[in-house]
């Protein structure tokens, strides 16, 4: 699956499971969040990749 | 708004004791125009040359090129927002020093996208035959700055140089009668008068959010755009200097001097002064850094022109490079969404020269695209008599025989809607 | 200018499909509609040789016969080399587009062939070849024969190529610069008002077109799943030791996070040049997600993080370049036994 700020690419060049990252510069992350709170962004955004593994597929 | 140009064309630049216009030529006082850039403490020091057309001539990198006007005193201020109060960009009139340009060059490119040389002012040869600024004559400001500067703030300066030349060396028309004067009908959504003529709205990126932009770098009435939705503006305020060039790099390149001389609108105007359609303003729009800031500009973009200008077609802008192609793209889709036929503009970036790689969007109704090319060709600059340049590496570099782009000369791959290269499938 | 013309068994005269089975001959100056090629060629040019072979044997033995013309077309000193017209003659077609594209990457000579948009043979050379959409009727022979000669004289005295329309091949789905009178700001307003008004306009690019990619069945058990990361932000080693392009990439790696639970920013750089990298260069996993991934690792959600990721640049990179790239990761990540990629885009 794929996780990518750049939903309109992806749709158009028929990527399955997509999953929207949180920007271009960082999109498994965020810069104005501290550690913590950075690092649960990331492990949710990661879960919800899972979930799109597990899923029929659609963005 | 009412908006008058008052051209004055000018067919020679030179040196001389004091500033001032005779008739078609510019004299220059270059001692005066150092004191007042240097008046800026970033500056240390500032060089100029002239450069007409034709001559065996490069000079780089550029950082803008912007157009000699000035605002007649009693008018809207000259660069509202960044050398004066933030008012109302676009009445009365502005004296335009046509034919002239003053071409402001950077110590290091600070275009990223264009490698070392960043982007070449050539003033002969087959480069020069597709750029529109080979036909100008220069005035080239080479700074240098202080030692220690943050990049913004070296930039900064550069952008402040320029555009105070520019009004300086304007002013010199000032209490003196125009070739000729060109004023502006007044346009908006709310003119009588057009029924039954086509109602077309420009919309136009002055910003990507690939970036971030620097704290205090003035693109619209001095605003970094940061947060910022899309706005309606009055064309007038486009050419009248309420809006500069992002530093960051448009891949085609976006000048000063394109949005003074906007070919877009210039055209719109000209097509509404014959009676062709009915010019119902523009919407300046910032492409976004994300799913969310893209859904978010373009669907307010393509609702202010829907609503407040009540457009049945639009042609549109980008600014940037490859990102801001799904903005453009998805604003266009919503607008033929709401019924109102959409033009688009866009550059060429496909690098194995196929049509398959060119595009990024896939909209059957996005069906009307202009393609700027450039990106298939190359030319070999001989060595050129003359390099101007702020450093003795680059004068190495530039000074020839190089090879460079068509987007490594300024002008020839423009996104304003300047270029005549076009990117042709067949 | 020495010209060689290659024909199937029908139009050189020898016979229909029961002669579809004869081997490659040559025969000296033009036969059949050579000799139309070579009056309409006119003055300083000439068809040298005719070579002529059966559909079915240039099918069958189409790698002996590529090797045989190609030898004759070289022995025959041509300057230029003209197939067909095939109309929608299938097998016709194929082979003409066969054998135009080895001469010309033989012998470096222009190449020109004709043949019906719908002719299978078309798909598969217009990219390559300037073939002249013939029609399917041969009535038209003498008019597509004057446009073979014509475009083949250009190429042979390397004169500017117009556009298909103007010079009547297929598109070729390529794209090349033109200098025009008209800026774009002015073909921009130009086009919509046709546009609005109903009228006809051209538009200077057509919106791209993908295949659907089959979407794989969901994994089912995660638990049990080996997953792997992969990116085309160009996260790389410090040092780019794989020397990945920043961009228009033609290469990709693979790298060991065997035993770790964190990327530091010290570890990596980035090849890439298309997004601001200071973010993911101070902490690349807000890019390549491993300290995640091997939370839930440990915690038992997915079975096994694969103790490599995969990195490449997927700025300015063509198809011609991203196709062979998927392609090379995919059969790696197969080979490595993997359920499940995630890819992290920029």
């Amino acid at each position: 699956m794929q996780i990518t700020s750049a939903m309109p690419i992806a749709k158009m060049v028929g990527s399955n499971r997509v999953v929207l990252g949180n920007g271009i510069v960082h999109v498994t992350g965020d810069a104005s969040l501290g550690p913590e709170e950075e690092k649960e962004l990331r492990r949710k955004l990661v879960q919800k990749a899972l979930e799109a593994l597990k899923s029929a597929g659609e963005q | 708004m009412q908006l008058t140009l008052a051209r004055h064309p000018i067919a020679e630049l030179r040196f001389g004791a004091s500033t001032y216009l005779d008739k078609t030529t510019l004299v220059i006082d270059r001692e005066e125009l150092g004191r007042l850039l240097l008046a800026d403490g970033s500056l240390q020091e500032v060089r100029f040359e002239i450069v007409h057309p034709g001559e065996s001539c490069r000079a780089g990198p550029v950082f803008d090129i912007v157009e000699p006007r000035a605002k007649e005193p009693g008018c809207s201020p000259d660069f509202p927002g960044v050398l004066g109060p933030p008012l109302t960009a676009g009445s009365g009139t502005t004296r335009v020093l046509a034919g002239a340009a003053v071409t402001v060059l950077s110590e290091k490119s600070t275009d990223e996208s264009r490698g070392v040389t960043g982007r070449v002012l050539e003033m002969s040869g087959a480069p020069a035959e597709a750029s529109p600024y080979s036909s100008l004559r220069h005035l080239v400001v080479v700074p240098r700055t202080r030692p220690g500067l943050a990049k913004h703030a070296i930039e900064k300066a550069y952008r402040l140089a320029g555009l105070r030349c520019a009004v300086h060396l304007a002013r010199a028309a000032l209490g003196q009668p125009p070739e000729s004067t060109h004023p502006f009908e007044p346009v908006g959504p709310a003119r009588k008068g057009r029924e039954g003529i086509p109602r077309v709205a420009y919309v136009g990126q002055i910003f990507s959010r690939q970036r971030k932009p620097a704290v205090d770098e003035p693109v619209l009435y001095g605003l970094n755009t940061d947060g910022m939705l899309p706005v309606v503006l009055d064309p007038d305020e486009w050419l009248d200097g309420a809006i500069l060039p992002s530093y960051h790099s448009s891949i085609g390149g976006a000048e000063t001097y394109f949005y003074q001389n906007h070919p877009v609108i210039l055209e719109l105007y000209r097509r509404h002064h014959a009676g062709d359609l009915s010019f119902v303003g523009t919407v300046a729009t910032v492409a976004g850094s994300d799913n969310f800031d893209r859904d978010r500009n373009c669907r307010a973009a393509a609702n202010l022109v829907r609503w407040v200008l009540s457009a049945e077609a639009a042609v549109l802008t980008k600014y940037g490079g490859g990102v801001p192609h799904a903005d453009l793209a998805e604003t266009a889709r919503l607008l033929e969404g709401y019924g109102i036929r959409t033009a688009v503009m866009v550059t060429d970036s496909s690098r194995d020269r196929r049509v398959e790689s060119a595009l990024l969007f896939n909209f059957p109704e996005v069906n009307a695209i202009v393609y700027n090319g450039g990106n298939g060709t190359r030319w070999t600059l001989p060595r050129a008599e003359r390099i101007v340049t702020p450093s003795a590496e680059m004068a190495e570099l530039l000074g020839g025989p190089i090879e460079l782009g068509a987007a490594n000369i300024i002008g020839v791959t423009n996104q304003q809607g300047a270029s005549r290269l076009r990117g042709v499938v067949y | 200018m020495r010209v060689v013309h290659y024909l199937n068994q029908f139009y050189a005269g020898i016979g229909a499909e029961e002669k579809a089975g004869i081997p490659l001959e040559a025969r000296a100056g033009a036969v059949g509609p050579a000799k139309l090629l070579d009056q309409l060629l006119g003055e300083g040019a000439r068809v040298v040789a005719t070579l002529v072979c059966g559909d079915n044997y240039a099918v069958e033995h189409q790698q002996e016969v590529i090797a045989s013309l190609v030898a004759k077309v070289r022995e025959e000193r041509a300057d230029l080399f003209v197939a067909g017209p095939c109309f929608d003659a299938g097998r016709y077609g194929m082979a003409a587009g066969a054998l135009c594209s080895a001469v010309h990457a033989e012998l470096g000579i222009p190449v020109v062939t004709g043949m019906s948009e719908e002719n299978p043979g078309a798909d598969l050379y217009r990219e390559a070849l300037y073939i002249i959409d013939s029609g399917t009727s041969p009535a038209k022979m003498r008019e597509v024969v004057g446009k073979m000669a014509a475009l083949g004289k250009k190429l042979v005295n390397k004169a500017a190529v117009g556009l298909p329309a103007e010079e009547g091949y297929l598109r070729r789905g390529l794209l090349r610069d033109q200098l025009v009178e008209d800026t774009a700001g002015k073909r921009l307003v130009d086009m919509i008002l046709a546009k609005v008004k109903g009228e006809p306009f051209e538009s200077e690019m057509l919106p791209a077109q993908f295949p659907p990619v089959p979407m794989p069945p969901p994994v089912k058990d995660l638990s049990r799943a080996k997953v792997m990361l992969v990116t085309d932000g160009g996260l790389v080693p410090k040092g780019n030791p794989d020397k990945i392009e920043p961009r228009a990439a033609t290469r990709w790696g693979c790298y060991s996070i065997e035993g770790r639970s964190d990327l530091r920013g010290e570890d990596y750089e980035i090849s890439h040049g298309g997004y601001d990298p200071r973010f993911v260069q101070e902490d690349p996993d807000r890019l390549v997600p491993l300290d995640a991934a091997r939370e839930l690792e440990q915690s038992g959600v997915i079975g096994k993080l694969h103790h490599e990721f995969i990195s490449t640049s997927g700025l300015s990179n063509p198809l011609s370049n991203t196709r062979r790239l998927g392609r090379e990761i995919a059969e790696k990540v197969k080979k490595e036994g993997v359920d499940a990629v995630i890819l992290t885009s920029t």
